[in-house]
Formats: structure tokens, C-alpha cells, sequence
């Protein structure tokens, strides 16, 4: 028996659930049998509901018997957060017959011959960043929405948040090499997705109601970050971090809304990460 | 292209009209466009360039640079020379064939290709064939007539024959060298030039010299050679013969060695003697000479190696020291056994017997090991050891009177004890050997009986308990049974061993039975005792030889018995007792495995017993002395604080179980529970687990104190249900106030009878009060961790506070129990400052779930990454099928292209002519038409019409 349309089941859905006693006994009725197939469909999901439930509370109880566990506080529709790394120096080169990605530690000599300076070529600075970034617990707390990256060359590459970062530099710039080359990086074992190379600019992708905020050294606007993001951040609104994540320079403040500095100081770029997942957390009582 | 330029250079060669033909096909504009475009400059419009895109610093990629222009009209050029050719010979029944020489190779150059075509020419010339053919006269005249007839034998390759060449040459006076020879090789030229002014004995002269002069060298090679060889024999000689390379090598090679030393000398002789020495060394030395077969093996020889250093004390005290850490480290291990202890009991060969292994070092390692002596928390109870030569039997002998029904050997021992009642503890070596035997026998003969149940107690409990029972330890017990029945049978044997006191001998075997050992042991003093124990294991040592393990194993289960009969002696030897447990501890250690099977058995037997005692109203089922001393040694043989142990654990559960389940009864119940309480807390003090019979026992004897109404009352409801109803009564109850404290001697209260008046005595009271109140404190500083610390106590605490307002309790007593309530109360606060209220329990924030990215270490892109090698192999295969079909396809496409073209511009001009000629037609009948029309008819000849 093949369900002719779902999408005209599905709207009925709620009514037709209340009524779910009734149907079933009307099914062998020749007139009514899509009615039933739809209200068989409804009630087989209701009761796929019901044993997610009680598999669920089985567990909770065989975790510890006699204690009765606080029921998890289950909030709506969070605002996240998004983050741009601007500027990040990810180059690939051939050196010898490898592929690297150029790094001003061990490619010093052949940046030199091929006449760049060795002291762009940070690539551990987007590595720290984005350690800093996946380890917080903003992050854990799936409060992040995602991450992009953009290089020096002006490739932008989407993260999606629960990747798990390689924690060693070179693990990680053999996961960028891939990622440059291949222009996306699935999970293991998954075909989804988990880095992606996508198209410029930026913007096309942060959400409609985004407020975005440049940081910035240079800027004259010195703020305390913790009460700036308790004063911007609402609950319809996502927050979108453009932080550089180059050596020198400054990012580019075209898109961003706001355009302030949280130190006096020069801040590293994972420092500076550091310090708005802090006030995040703080702002949404993350711990 | 190279065509057309072939075609613009050689045209004064001989086939020009060919090429004339060929070049004609061409199309001559485009052709000279094409030649002019290539070598000045790109044409920019014909060049695109793909913009990169992913960047890779330092790669060099190919074609990124892309001139379709260029491309399109090169591909046209192709076509012209291959598809048109073809399109326009396909109506042809002939076609020219270009065969000329390089003409195929596009990659040669005209020049190079003129001189390809020369070679051939000459070549061709060279040929016999050819020789007689005449010139044309311009070419060839100077070489050819002059070539010698020798000179096609002449193979100029071998450096020898390059002389005779040379040779040859020089007779010849003709100058081969201004021929032009293909294969002469350019080298020899100017030796052969200066060779030709030799003559030819010259030439001769010099090889003959050089011969010689080379042999010359050889020889005196030789010559130094055997000089060397020879310092090298004598070095060799002189360094065998000192000490220094006998020390490095095996003995086994010395003599091969000597052998050599004097071969060789030998030779030297020889060699001396013989003057033609060099054809016979020579010959020796085919064969494989003693000497390098000697090298070989050295080489394979074990290298010296350096002794050990002698250890100065503090390293051996270091060592000691690790070894100390070590083994407690074990024990930890052990006493905590996190994962694999619960394979420990159920499977196992090799589990069980590990651990085993191990149960030695612990041993030593945990302090208890030497002694039999009490540890200091019962210290109260270790004067048991002063008196000894008292009757201890009056238990046995009670217990005969009360229950008839005992089993006969229990009877034959009851009565042999009584025997031993009239003699003195010091008489024992005076007594007659008559009466020894009888003593022996029958003891032997308790014995018997006990071990021959226990021993089917064994084979029934072999299959669930000891599986893994190795046939070693089966074949000793049966040869153990075996022996006893021997012993058994031949019971007359016995009386044919001496039996005075005599000396020691030095080397005694192994008894194999209680009779021999008896018979062995009597008359000893104690010291003489422990000196043929310790002969026997000097001389049966398991490490002399293989068979030793099965002797001693079977000499451990008769020392075993022993040391049980003798705790049932009536005069309790407790010096030998004490004497024998050393020697128990270490053998025990030898064979460890063997020890745990002795003891579990008895255990079991024990516990049968004590079971069947248990149902028989009336009758105490407290353990005997021989049980309690039993359980003793081997708390002391085996590590208590493991997590679970073959022995240790049932002998703890069956300590806890008499504390349960026997019933007080009298004073001397009391006594033993006190006993086995301290036993149990020596037990667990390590390992600290919790034994609640203990404590429950401890707090019905401060109950029985207190007094039955009072203390029923209060207390019992929370933990009477835990034991069995047990009859209650004021066993401890002190009525004065002035008793004497002081600490009781065990073994004294195990002598005597359980209705005798010093149970009843207000000292005896006072003093197992004082003892139940230091066990007591032991327990609580051994729980002080655990959580329920204030649950398990604090009714004590309420029961000791009763105890000292109620009952009159000596001052000593009374400070001591002071101090419990103290501790408990301080513990107890310090427990109940720690613990939390109970709150709800908070669910941890679950973190979002990470997925691991998929990367290669060393990405190279390009490369398939699949796993499985052929599914890569068949995509590439599939891939570069595409590609080639794609390019098939264009390239059909555009040949088609072409094609069409051609034949488009053939039809147009098929049309054109066509249309040329309809017009010409179309022109005269107009003409005609005109001419009719006007009349005349043609020109001139119409009108003549």
C-alpha cells in the first residue's frame, strides 16, 4: 500500500491524532483507507516519541538508582555566535617535490628564495585561534554556529563547530593542505561535510540578522568587552566576531557594523578569542 | 613545416620533381604564414591564459598558458598533411611515397638530415657490390682504388689485437687514417701515426720487456706477502702463547688453538727446510687452513665480559630497599584488584598459580613473618606463650562427655589425652617408648582419619575448586594416601627405627609420613627440633634436585600435621609450635602452591565439622585450640590484605561465621569469640575490610556487660536481627569494683573447663573487657574512612556511655572506654562535618558531539586515497577512458569539421565552374537566340548562311 501524498498527511497530522481511536477503527473501511495509512503514519511517530522517552529515562535511571535527576533545563532557540578569522597566512608551496603549507619556521630558506618574507608565513596563528575558538566551552555548549576563515589569498573555508581541531600544528596544517587542495574535508566514516571551501565574500553567508563586530587594535573605540557583549547580545540576534588572525596588517572593516578594540594592548589573536568566549559565557552562563 | 622547409633548402637535389609534385598539394599561403608566425613572437590574440586559481608557490604547472589560436591552426596545419593527403589520394589509384631518409623524423634538422643521406650515400658505396662500379668521377676518387684488401679483417676493437692492428698498419704503408672509415675508431689514430716508425722488432722487443718486467713485480708482490704473513704467524705465536688470549676464549677452543700453535711451528719448519715453499704454501692455501676456520669461530665467539662489581653496602641496602618498595607496590595492587579478580577464582591455571608464586613475597614483605608472637594490639593475650605444660584437653575431654556420639578418633584422643594427663609436660623426653608409640599411633591415627576425609573431602572439592590442579600436587597427595596406608600396614616398622636420644644425624630424608617424623622428632629438645627440620630442608632442597619438590611438598603436609597434632598435645609445647612456624612460613614459600591446597583443604574440613557441630544442640561449636592456631599460621603464611585469596578470604568468612553463628555459651565462648575477634581485626587491619560479625560480636559482649535487661532494651533492636538469638546472659557484667585489670593469658583460659569459677571471676571479666576495648579501638582506626563510620559506632558509643554509668568498672577499664567514646565522637564529628545533604542530582551539560576530519598526512592531490586499490585503479582507468573518448570524439568531430570543409570548397567550386559554364552556354544560346532573332545566323558564317 503506498502512501500517496506525505505532505497532505503531515498537515493534518494534528488533528488527525486526536482522533487516532476512531481512525483505526474505520481502516478497514475501503473509503476512508488513506485517512487510516495517514493516521497509522501519525501514530507510529507518536509512539517512536514515547520509546525515545522511556529509553531515555531507563538510562537516566540506570545511571544512578534512588537519586532522582534534575530534569535538563531544555531552552528554545539559542543565539549563537559566528566567528570570521580574517587574514589567516594559509599558503600552500611546493618545496622539494612535497606540499606544505608555508610556514616561516621550517620554510624560512624557501621563502627567502622565492622572495616572500618568511614573517607572513604564520600559519600557527589560525591554529591557535581556532584551538582557542573549539575549545571553549561556548563551543561545547553548541552555542557556536560556525566558523570561517578566510586567507591571505582570499580563499574562505567554512567550519562547521563540532569539528574536532588536530591539536598538533602539524596535523592541523596537513588537514589545511588537504582542505586547500581538495576544498573540502568530510568526517570519518561520514560523508558529511566538515570544512568547505566556499564562495566570497563572507557576508553571503552570515545570517540576515547578524550583528557584526570588527576588532580591531587600530580602532579608536575602546571598550569593556564583557559589557559590550552583555549589551549587544540578544536573543535575536547572532553575533558575528571579525578577528584577524595574521601577523601585521589590519582586517578590512567593510562589512563589519561595529569596529572596536577590547585591549590597550596588541592582542594575540587566541588571547583575543579567548577573551569574548569568556564574556560569552559569562553573558549566557555557560560554565 | 619542416616539410616545406625541407622542401625550400634541398631543392637542388637530384628527386626535385617529387617534391614539386608534393609541395604543389600544399597550400602555399598558409604554409608561408605559419613559418613566418612560429619563430618571431606569439601572437597575443592567440593566447589565453587560465587564471590560477588555487595558487601553489612553487609549483610549475603546464599548460596554464593556452594560445588556442595557435593551437587551432597547428591542428590544421596536421590535418593538412595527413587528412587531406588522404581525402585526395582516396580517388587515386597511385600516390608518391616519401622515402627519403629522415624525412620521417620531424625532430632532425635539415643539415643533420643532408648528412644522414651523405653517410647512407657512402656507405652504400663502401658495399663490394658497388667496388667495381665506376665513379661519376666528382665524388669518390681519392679513397677508393687505395683501399687494402686487409683491411676488412681488420677488427679494431681488442685492446691485444690493437697491436697486431697497429702492426699490420705499420707494414702497410698506406694511410688508412685519411680513409674515411665508419667503424676506425677516432682514439687509436695518432698511436697508430706514431707507431708506424717502430719496427717491428722494435715492437717486439718491448712487449718481451714488458712481460718480464710485470713478472718481476709480481714475485717480489709474492715476496712481501710472505713476509708479512709470516711476522703476522710469529706475532700470533708469541700472543697464544700468553695468557691473554687464553682468558678471552672458551677452553673448548684452547686446544684447538695449541693445535694450531704447533701446526704452524710445523710449517715454519717445513718452510725452513724445503726450499721450494712457495708452490706448497700456494697449495695450502686452496684449502680451508686451520687458522681461518679458528677465526671464523672466534668471531662467532662470545665476547668477555666484564663480572659484576662487588656491591658495597649501601647498593645492597638499596636494593633491598627497591626490592622492599616493590613488593609492597604488589600488595596495593593486589589489595585493591581492580579488573582481573574476577578470573582469578573462576578460570585459570596459570591465574591461580601466579599469585601463588607471589603469596611468598608478600609474605616477607608484610612484617608479620617471623615469629608467632601476637601482634601488639592482643598484646593483652600474648603471655599465652609463658606457660605452656598444662592440660589444655579438658575441652576435648568435656566435649567427649557431653556428646557420646563424637567420632571414635576424637574418643581414641580423648582418652590418649587423658593418658597424657598423668604425665608432665618436662617427662616427655623421659617417658618410655612404649608409651610414646601408643601415643604416636594413635595421634598418627586422629590424624589419619582427619586427613583421610580430608582428603576425599579434596577429591570431591577438586572439581569446582581446584580444576586447575596440576598433576604434580595430585600424585603427591596420592602418594601422600599412599604412605599413610603404608604406614598403616606396616606399623611394626616403626618400632624398629632408634629410638633413644642420640645425635642429630647430619643428613636426614625426607619423613614421609606423621610416624616417621614422630618417631623422628620425640625425644628431641626443642632447639634439636628445629635443627632436624632444618637439616631435612637443607638437605632435600627443591633447588638440588627435581624429584626434591614432591619429597618436601610431602614433608610440608606432615610438618602440617605435626604442628596440628601438636597443638592438640595435651602439654601445649607452644615453644616448638612457636619453633615450627618459621620453618612452616618459609617451606610454604618453596612450594606455594602446594601450601594454599593444604590449607584450603583443611578449611573445608574445618567447616564440615563445624557444621555438623552446629546442629547438635548443646554442644559448643566454638573452634578448638588447634583450629584457632591453625588459622593463625596461616594468617601469617598468606597475605591478608588481598582483595581475594585462595586461602585467606574462606579463612576469614569461616572466623566471621563462628562469630555469627556459635552460640556464648560460658566464659571461655567468650574468650575465644574475643580471641577470633582480635584474629579477624589482625586480618583485616591492612586491608581494611569491614567484618561486621566482628563488631556485632564486640558490641553483644559490651551488651552482655552492661547486663541482659537493660541492654536488650536499648540496643538490640538495630542489630539483633543480624545474629542468631543468641541466650543472652551477663557474662561480663563486673559486680566489684576493685578487681584487678590486668591482661589474660589465652592458652590458660583454653585449659580451662567451661564451668570452672575463674570464668565467673570479676578479673577474668575485667580483663576480656579490656581486651574486647583494645580490639575495639583497632576496628575503629582501621573504619575511620568509611562513610558510614557514624552508623556502624555510635550505638557503641551509646552502649559504652551506658557502660560506664551503670557498671562498676575498674579505674584503668573505665579510662580506656573514656577514650573510645572520645575517638568515636571525634570521628564521628569529623564524618558528619564532611557529609553533604542529599541534593538533587545535576545532569553534567552534555558537550556537542565532535566528529574527527578525514585528512591524509602527506596529501598530494591527485593521488586516489582509497583504501581498497583496485576500486582506485578501476576509477583511474574509468577517468582516463572518459578523457580519451572525449578526445576521440573532438578529434573525429573536428577531422569531420574539415572534411566538410574541403568538400564544401571542392562543390563551390564545382558550382563555380558549373556555373561558369551554364553562363558560357546560357552566353552563346543568347547569342544565338539574338542572332536568330535579329536575323542573322551566327557571325560571319550565319550571315554567309
Amino acid at each position: 500500500m503506498v502512501r500517496p501524498y506525505a505532505v497532505k498527511g503531515r498537515k493534518h497530522k494534528k488533528r488527525k491524532i486526536e482522533k487516532v481511536v476512531e481512525e483505526q477503527k474505520d481502516e478497514v473501511l475501503e473509503a476512508e483507507e488513506e485517512e487510516g495509512v495517514k493516521e497509522e503514519e501519525a501514530g507510529s511517530g507518536g509512539e517512536a516519541a514515547e520509546a525515545e522517552d522511556e529509553r531515555r529515562a531507563e538510562e537516566a535511571v540506570e545511571q544512578m538508582a534512588g537519586i532522582p535527576i534534575m530534569p535538563p533545563v531544555e531552552g528554545a532557540k539559542k543565539p549563537g555566535v559566528i566567528f570570521v578569522l580574517e587574514k589567516a597566512t594559509l599558503e600552500i608551496g611546493k618545496v622539494g617535490k612535497a606540499f606544505h603549507i608555508l610556514n616561516s619556521d621550517e620554510h624560512a630558506h624557501y621563502l627567502k628564495k622565492q622572495n616572500r618574507n618568511p614573517a607572513d608565513y604564520r600559519p600557527d596563528i589560525i591554529h591557535q585561534a581556532l584551538l582557542a575558538i573549539f575549545d571553549s566551552p561556548v563551543t561545547k555548549a553548541g552555542r557556536l554556529q560556525a566558523v570561517y576563515v578566510k586567507t591571505d589569498k582570499g580563499v574562505l573555508f567554512e567550519i562547521k563547530p563540532y569539528v574536532r581541531i588536530p591539536r598538533t600544528f602539524k596535523r592541523f596544517s596537513g588537514l589545511m593542505l588537504q582542505l586547500l587542495q581538495k576544498l573540502s574535508i568530510t568526517a570519518v566514516g561520514k560523508r558529511e561535510k566538515l570544512l568547505n571551501v566556499i564562495k566570497n565574500p563572507v557576508t553571503r553567508h552570515l545570517p540576515a540578522n547578524s550583528r557584526r563586530i570588527g576588532l580591531s587594535y587600530s580602532s579608536e573605540k575602546l571598550v569593556d568587552l564583557n559589557n559590550y557583549v552583555a549589551a549587544a547580545a540578544s536573543d535575536d540576534v547572532s553575533l558575528v566576531f571579525v578577528v584577524g588572525a595574521m601577523a601585521h596588517g589590519v582586517i578590512d572593516k567593510e562589512y563589519a557594523d561595529d569596529f572596536i578594540a577590547i585591549s590597550e594592548y596588541p592582542l594575540s589573536a587566541a588571547c583575543c578569542l579567548n577573551r569574548i568566549c569568556g564574556a560569552l559565557e559569562q553573558k549566557w552562563r555557560i560554565r | 613545416m619542416a616539410k616545406t622547409k625541407a622542401q625550400s633548402k634541398s631543392s637542388s637535389s637530384s628527386n626535385s620533381k617529387k617534391k614539386k609534385s608534393a609541395k604543389s598539394l600544399l597550400s602555399g599561403p598558409a604554409a608561408a604564414a605559419m613559418k613566418a608566425a612560429k619563430p618571431v613572437r606569439a601572437n597575443p590574440f592567440e593566447t589565453i591564459w587560465s587564471r590560477r586559481k588555487f595558487d601553489i608557490l612553487g609549483k610549475k604547472r603546464k599548460g596554464e598558458e593556452r594560445r588556442v589560436g595557435l593551437a587551432r591552426s597547428l591542428a590544421i596545419e596536421k590535418r593538412k598533411k595527413t587528412l587531406l593527403k588522404e581525402y585526395e589520394e582516396s580517388t587515386k589509384s597511385s600516390k608518391f611515397l616519401d622515402k627519403r631518409i629522415g624525412e620521417k623524423d620531424d625532430t632532425l634538422q635539415e643539415f643533420d638530415k643532408a648528412v644522414m643521406r651523405m653517410q647512407r650515400e657512402r656507405q652504400l658505396k663502401l658495399k663490394r657490390t658497388s667496388k667495381y662500379n665506376l665513379s661519376d668521377g666528382e665524388e669518390d676518387d681519392s679513397s677508393m682504388p687505395q683501399v687494402d684488401d686487409f683491411e676488412d679483417e681488420i677488427a679494431p676493437d681488442d685492446d691485444d689485437d690493437a697491436f697486431l692492428g697497429t702492426e699490420r698498419s705499420a707494414n702497410s704503408s698506406k694511410h688508412l687514417s685519411l680513409h674515411l672509415m665508419p667503424d676506425s675508431s677516432e682514439t687509436s689514430l695518432p698511436d697508430e701515426e706514431e707507431k708506424t716508425y717502430k719496427s717491428k722488432k722494435q715492437v717486439m722487443l718491448e712487449i718481451i720487456s714488458k712481460s718480464k718486467y710485470y713478472k718481476a713485480q709480481k714475485a717480489k708482490d709474492r715476496e712481501e706477502d710472505e713476509h708479512l704473513m709470516e711476522k703476522l704467524d710469529k706475532d700470533f705465536t708469541s700472543l697464544a702463547q700468553t695468557d691473554a688470549l687464553l682468558s678471552l676464549t672458551q677452553p673448548s677452543k684452547m686446544n684447538a688453538l695449541k693445535a694450531l700453535l704447533n701446526k704452524s711451528d710445523g710449517i715454519q719448519s717445513s718452510k725452513a727446510s724445503s726450499g721450494s715453499a712457495d708452490k706448497e704454501s700456494s697449495v695450502k692455501k686452496e684449502q680451508p687452513d686451520s687458522y681461518d676456520k679458528l677465526v671464523k669461530e672466534l668471531v662467532l665467539d662470545r665476547r668477555a665480559q666484564p663480572s659484576d662489581r662487588t656491591k658495597t653496602s649501601e647498593e645492597i641496602a638499596q636494593e633491598e630497599r627497591e626490592r622492599l618498595e616493590k613488593l609492597e607496590e604488589e600488595r596495593q595492587k593486589r589489595m585493591l584488584a581492580t579488573d582481573d579478580t574476577s578470573d582469578e577464582d573462576s578460570d585459570g591455571g596459570d591465574n591461580s598459580h601466579e599469585p601463588a608464586l607471589k603469596n611468598f613475597r608478600a609474605v616477607s614483605g608484610d612484617d608479620l613473618g617471623d615469629s608467632f608472637s601476637m601482634d601488639e594490639s592482643v598484646a593483652n593475650k600474648s603471655g599465652w606463650v609463658n606457660d605452656i605444660y598444662e592440660n589444655q584437653d579438658v575441652d576435648d575431654h568435656d566435649q567427649n562427655e557431653v556428646n557420646s556420639v563424637d567420632s571414635e578418633s576424637n574418643d581414641q584422643e580423648g582418652s590418649d589425652d587423658d593418658d597424657d594427663d598423668d604425665d608432665d609436660g618436662e617427662s616427655d623426653e623421659n617417658d618410655t617408648s612404649g608409651n610414646d608409640f601408643r601415643s604416636m599411633s594413635t595421634m598418627k591415627d586422629w590424624e589419619q582419619s582427619d586427613d583421610d576425609d580430608l582428603d576425599l573431602d579434596g577429591e570431591e572439592a577438586e572439581g569446582p575448586d581446584e580444576g586447575d590442579m596440576d598433576v604434580n600436587n595430585k600424585m603427591s597427595m596420592d602418594m601422600q594416601k599412599q604412605d599413610s596406608l603404608k604406614s598403616h600396614k606396616f606399623s611394626a616398622m616403626d618400632k624398629l627405627t632408634p629410638t633413644g636420644p642420640e645425635a642429630l644425624p647430619f643428613v636426614i630424608e625426607a619423613p614421609n609420613n606423621l610416624t616417621e617424623l614422630c618417631s623422628l622428632l620425640d625425644n628431641r629438645s626443642d632447639t634439636e627440633v628445629v635443627e632436624a627440620i632444618n637439616r631435612i630442608r637443607a638437605c632435600n632442597s627443591i633447588r638440588l634436585a627435581a624429584e626434591n619438590r614432591k619429597k618436601m611438598q610431602v614433608f610440608y603436609g606432615v610438618l602440617l600435621q605435626y604442628f596440628a597434632v601438636l597443638a592438640t598435645r595435651s602439654p601445649l609445647n607452644i615453644k616448638i609450635i612457636k619453633s615450627l612456624v618459621r620453618p612452616l612460613i618459609e617451606m610454604s614459600a618453596e612450594t606455594p602452591y602446594f601450601a594454599a591446597i593444604c590449607a584450603r583443604q583443611r578449611l573445608i574440613h574445618v567447616r564440615t565439622r563445624f557444621c555438623d557441630d552446629i546442629k547438635i544442640p548443646g554442644k559448643s561449636s566454638w573452634p578448638t585450640l588447634k583450629t584457632l592456631l591453625l588459622l593463625r599460621l596461616w594468617s601469617l603464611i598468606f597475605p591478608c590484605s588481598d582483595l581475594r585469596h585462595v586461602v585467606m578470604t574462606p579463612a576469614l568468612l569461616l572466623m566471621c561465621e563462628y562469630l555469627m553463628r556459635c552460640p556464648i555459651e560460658s566464659g571461655r565462648d567468650v574468650a575465644i569469640g574475643s580471641f577470633l575477634c582480635s584474629m579477624v581485626f589482625s586480618v583485616t587491619k591492612q586491608s581494611r575490610k569491614f567484618c561486621p560479625e566482628a563488631i556485632v560480636f564486640l558490641q553483644t559482649l559490651l551488651m552482655s556487660s552492661i547486663g541482659l535487661e537493660s541492654g536488650l532494651q536499648h540496643h538490640s533492636q538495630q542489630f539483633i536481627h543480624l545474629k542468631e538469638i543468641k541466650g543472652l546472659k551477663p557474662w561480663l557484667s563486673i559486680r566489684d569494683q576493685v578487681c584487678s585489670v590486668h591482661p589474660i593469658d589465652f592458652l590458660k583460659v583454653m585449659d580451662k573447663q567451661a564451668d570452672s569459677p575463674f570464668f565467673a571471676s570479676d578479673n577474668f571479666k575485667a580483663s576480656m573487657l579490656l581486651s574486647v576495648a583494645e580490639t575495639l579501638k583497632g576496628f575503629i582506626n582501621i573504619y575511620e574512612e568509611l562513610s558510614s563510620f557514624p552508623e556502624i559506632f555510635l550505638p557503641i558509643s551509646a552502649l559504652l556511655h551506658e557502660l560506664l554509668q551503670k557498671a562498676k568498672l575498674p579505674g584503668m577499664l573505665r579510662g580506656n572506654m573514656e577514650d573510645i567514646i572520645d575517638l568515636i565522637k571525634k570521628k564521628t564529628d569529623e564524618h558528619h562535618v564532611l557529609r553533604q545533604p542529599l541534593q538533587m542530582r545535576k545532569q553534567k551539560p552534555v558537550p556537542i558531539k565532535l566528529l574527527n576530519p578525514k585528512f591524509e598526512e602527506n596529501f598530494v592531490k591527485g593521488r586516489d586515497y582509497d583504501p581498497d586499490r583496485e576500486r582506485a585503479e578501476r576509477k583511474k582507468m574509468k577517468k582516463r577512458l572518459k578523457s580519451e573518448k572525449k578526445g576521440a570524439v573532438r578529434e573525429l568531430r573536428k577531422d569531420n569539421h574539415f572534411i566538410f570543409e574541403l568538400k564544401e570548397r571542392d562543390r563551390m567550386l564545382e558550382e563555380e565552374e558549373r556555373a561558369e559554364r551554364y553562363g558560357k552556354a546560357m552566353a552563346f544560346l543568347q547569342e544565338q537566340e539574338h542572332a536568330f532573332k535579329s536575323g542573322q545566323l551566327g557571325k560571319g558564317r550565319k550571315r554567309r548562311k
